[in-house]
């Protein structure tokens, strides 16, 4: 459906959406308690890209920052270990444990990433965290294989959370936590033959992993290690990816979701512009729901917070008015950026 | 995953049963300013409150084990409960193949789910035994034939106990049913990587191969990239294997406009070019024409792909001196 009625954003309703989920969730999301912090960043840095900020009141603000902090993991009080730390997704295991099993409690890189995330897009001044943790902690997950453990309680291993751990490393500008030697390596090796990138190496290529690797590639200045060949044939995988919106693997169905992972991936490859926006545009909106706010992967499903925030993250970046514009390798508004850059400068001048 | 209801029958809350009336439940503490927060059912509350206390009180016993299991169905993403299971089989010396049978009626109904596979590859580790790992991603697989988890568990299976001699049968099987599974053709290749090998009759055997599921559908990335990696192994490069170039050419003839094909042949022809083959120029104007047939009639959604492709022929064309004309 092309109907030009359909093509407009529902502003309103997906920032009351967002709010929404800022405030209660209902029991069937039951499975996403340990990853509340992802919820609140899709929902706070979509009122944000929305231009919608300022509904969330200043008591509301503080409290999610409050509410974030709280979920920091610090040191070890006896013997200062920092292995343990970062941010943890939710409070379901924030307790206090003895000397044995004190490593139940401990950050997850995802949620530490998000979690940062959260604070710079409400304008926190990050003085709360422990940054030298922090960067322990990423420290602690790096693996021999040059990827990332998501924690050190028992998770496993691979690209995603080498994203994470080069978005936190970039947003706390310390990159002795992370080997980018190691972690580049890893990349390399998981390009398939087809160009694009996977999870793991000699996996399937995905569009997902392909947005992780090439992020992390770009945070880490190391764009220039792909050779001609590969960035083309790169270019030519991501593009082929579009059928109307963007689907993730070949011969797969199209997802909302898509058309900011591959989309984001094309703009670090300085070639979003050769794709087709129009036909991009119309299929996320599609998956618009208008009357109650949100967008699903697939049009008339069931919307949710991660594909209403990637919709929009995806339409703002081939320019949809309305919506501020998106750093595509970390995810957040330029103008959360900017933010960050600030932060940056204040900490340079400081040391 | 469903939140299970609260009403199940004969379901007893925690708080309820004599035998855990020595345990002291531990709410959640959310602290003063809590946000996104989930209304779980009571059921679910009761569970993690006595989790959490298990977990306080690093208590190693059955009752926390079965405990576990309900903590699991309630949510089987959270991967605190699942590697606290673990310390559990371990201490308790629990019978780790009756555990393998538990996580794989797990898996069954969450097969999207990290923690639950990786649950399933510790405990082969444990046990060095993956007698059953074909079988049991092979089950995933037949329900859901690009499940990402189970092809790399799968892989890891393979990769780590050398598991490869059935492999291909399987992976023939999966692409006789659905020729478009581009994960079955990336397993084509894992299986080549390591086990076969990439000689030249592998190479030309592989190749015809390929080219017969494109002869049956043309418009097939998933084959049309098969073939693209398998010839990354012939020196000869993109154009250079005689079967593979008359394929194209015929298919060409008989009207197949196919945009992989003709994406085909323009990489052939940029192959060519990049080795300074002698008719550099009649190669670059034909990869041009393509670009354009493809940019105005048989892929006008990647138009100006194939446009900016288009101009980097030209570009060569006027640096290389045009004066052949075709």
């Amino acid at each position: 459906m092309n109907n030009e009625e359909y093509n407009i954003l529902a502003q309103r309703q997906h920032s009351k959406y967002f709010m929404r989920f800022l405030n209660v969730l209902p029991s069937s999301l039951s499975s996403h308690d340990t990853t509340r912090v992802t919820i609140a960043y899709f929902s706070v840095s979509g009122l944000d890209v929305l231009g919608s900020l300022s509904s969330i009141s200043i008591e509301l603000r503080n409290r999610i920052i409050d509410w974030i902090y709280r979920l920091q993991v610090q040191p070890d009080k006896e013997t200062g270990d920092m292995s343990a730390c970062g941010f943890q997704g939710s409070s379901t295991v924030n307790i206090d444990f003895n000397a044995d099993n004190k490593l139940y409690r401990c950050g997850h890189l995802a949620m530490t990433y998000t979690g940062l995330c959260i604070l710079l897009t409400l304008g926190d001044d990050l003085s709360r965290v422990n940054r030298k943790a922090i960067i322990e902690g990423v420290k602690a997950l790096q693996t021999e294989e040059g990827n990332f453990s998501a924690t050190l309680s028992g998770c496993e291993s691979d690209m995603r959370f080498v994203y994470c751990a080069a978005c936190i490393s970039y947003m706390l500008n310390d990159w002795s936590g992370f080997n980018i030697k190691r972690a580049t390596d890893y990349i390399m090796k998981s390009i398939a033959y087809d160009y694009g990138i996977a999870q793991f190496p000699e996996l399937e290529s995905h569009g997902g992993t392909t947005f992780c690797a090439l992020a992390t590639l770009s945070l880490t200045n190391q764009l220039d290690q792909l050779t001609e060949e590969q960035i083309e044939g790169l270019k030519r995988w991501l593009l082929l990816r579009q059928i109307d919106g963007f689907q993730g693997r070949p011969n797969k169905p199209v997802d909302t979701c898509y058309s900011f992972w591959v989309g984001a991936s094309l703009k670090i490859l300085n070639s979003l512009q050769l794709s087709n926006y129009a036909s991009n545009r119309s299929y996320v909106y599609e998956t618009q729901d208008i009357v109650v706010g949100g967008f699903s992967k697939w049009p008339d499903t069931c919307t949710d917070p991660m594909h209403t925030y990637l919709g929009l993250a995806g339409l703002s970046l081939i320019g949809e008015s309305g919506l501020l514009e998106i750093v595509p390798t970390l995810n957040i508004t330029k103008r959360a950026h900017d933010h960050l850059k600030s932060l940056h400068e204040q900490w340079a001048n400081e040391s | 995953m469903s939140d299970c209801d609260d009403n199940d029958a004969g379901w007893i809350f925690y708080k309820d049963r004599p035998d855990w009336s020595d345990v002291k439940p531990v709410p959640e503490d959310d602290g003063p300013t809590p946000v996104v927060v989930i209304a779980h059912s009571e059921k679910f509350e009761d569970v993690y409150d006595y989790f959490r206390a298990v977990l306080q009180n690093d208590e190693k016993s059955e009752r926390a084990l079965e405990l576990t299991k309900d903590a699991v169905e309630l949510n089987a993403a959270n991967y605190t409960v699942w590697q606290y299971r673990r310390e559990l089989l371990k201490a308790l010396g629990t019978d780790l193949r009756s555990e393998l049978d538990y996580v794989e009626s797990v898996i069954r109904l969450s097969p999207k789910n990290y923690q639950v596979w990786h649950h399933r590859r510790v405990l082969v580790e444990w046990l060095q035994d993956p007698s059953h790992e074909l079988d049991l991603t092979e089950e995933a697989l037949l329900q859901d034939p690009k499940n990402y988890h189970a092809w790399q568990h799968r892989q890891w299976a393979m990769k780590t106990f050398g598991l490869y001699d059935t492999e291909i049968e399987f992976v023939d099987s999966l692409l006789t049913e659905d020729v478009r599974n581009n994960s079955a053709w990336n397993q084509r290749y894992f299986v080549h990587n390591n086990y076969t090998g990439w000689s030249d009759i592998n190479v030309q055997k592989e190749i015809s191969y390929t080219l017969e599921k494109i002869k049956f559908v043309k418009n097939n990335e998933s084959a049309w990239n098969y073939l693209r990696g398998v010839l990354i192994h012939d020196k000869r490069g993109l154009n250079g294997n005689g079967l593979v170039t008359s394929f194209c050419e015929e298919l060409y003839r008989n009207r197949c406009r196919s945009p992989f094909l003709l994406a085909f042949i323009i990489d052939a022809c940029e192959d060519a070019i990049k080795k300074n083959e002698a008719d550099g120029c009649h190669n670059a104007i034909r990869a041009i024409e393509l670009c354009d047939a493809l940019a105005t009639k048989y892929d006008k959604i990647r138009e100006k792909y194939w446009k900016y492709l288009s101009n980097r022929f030209q570009k060569y064309k006027s640096e290389n001196g045009d004066n052949h004309s075709v």
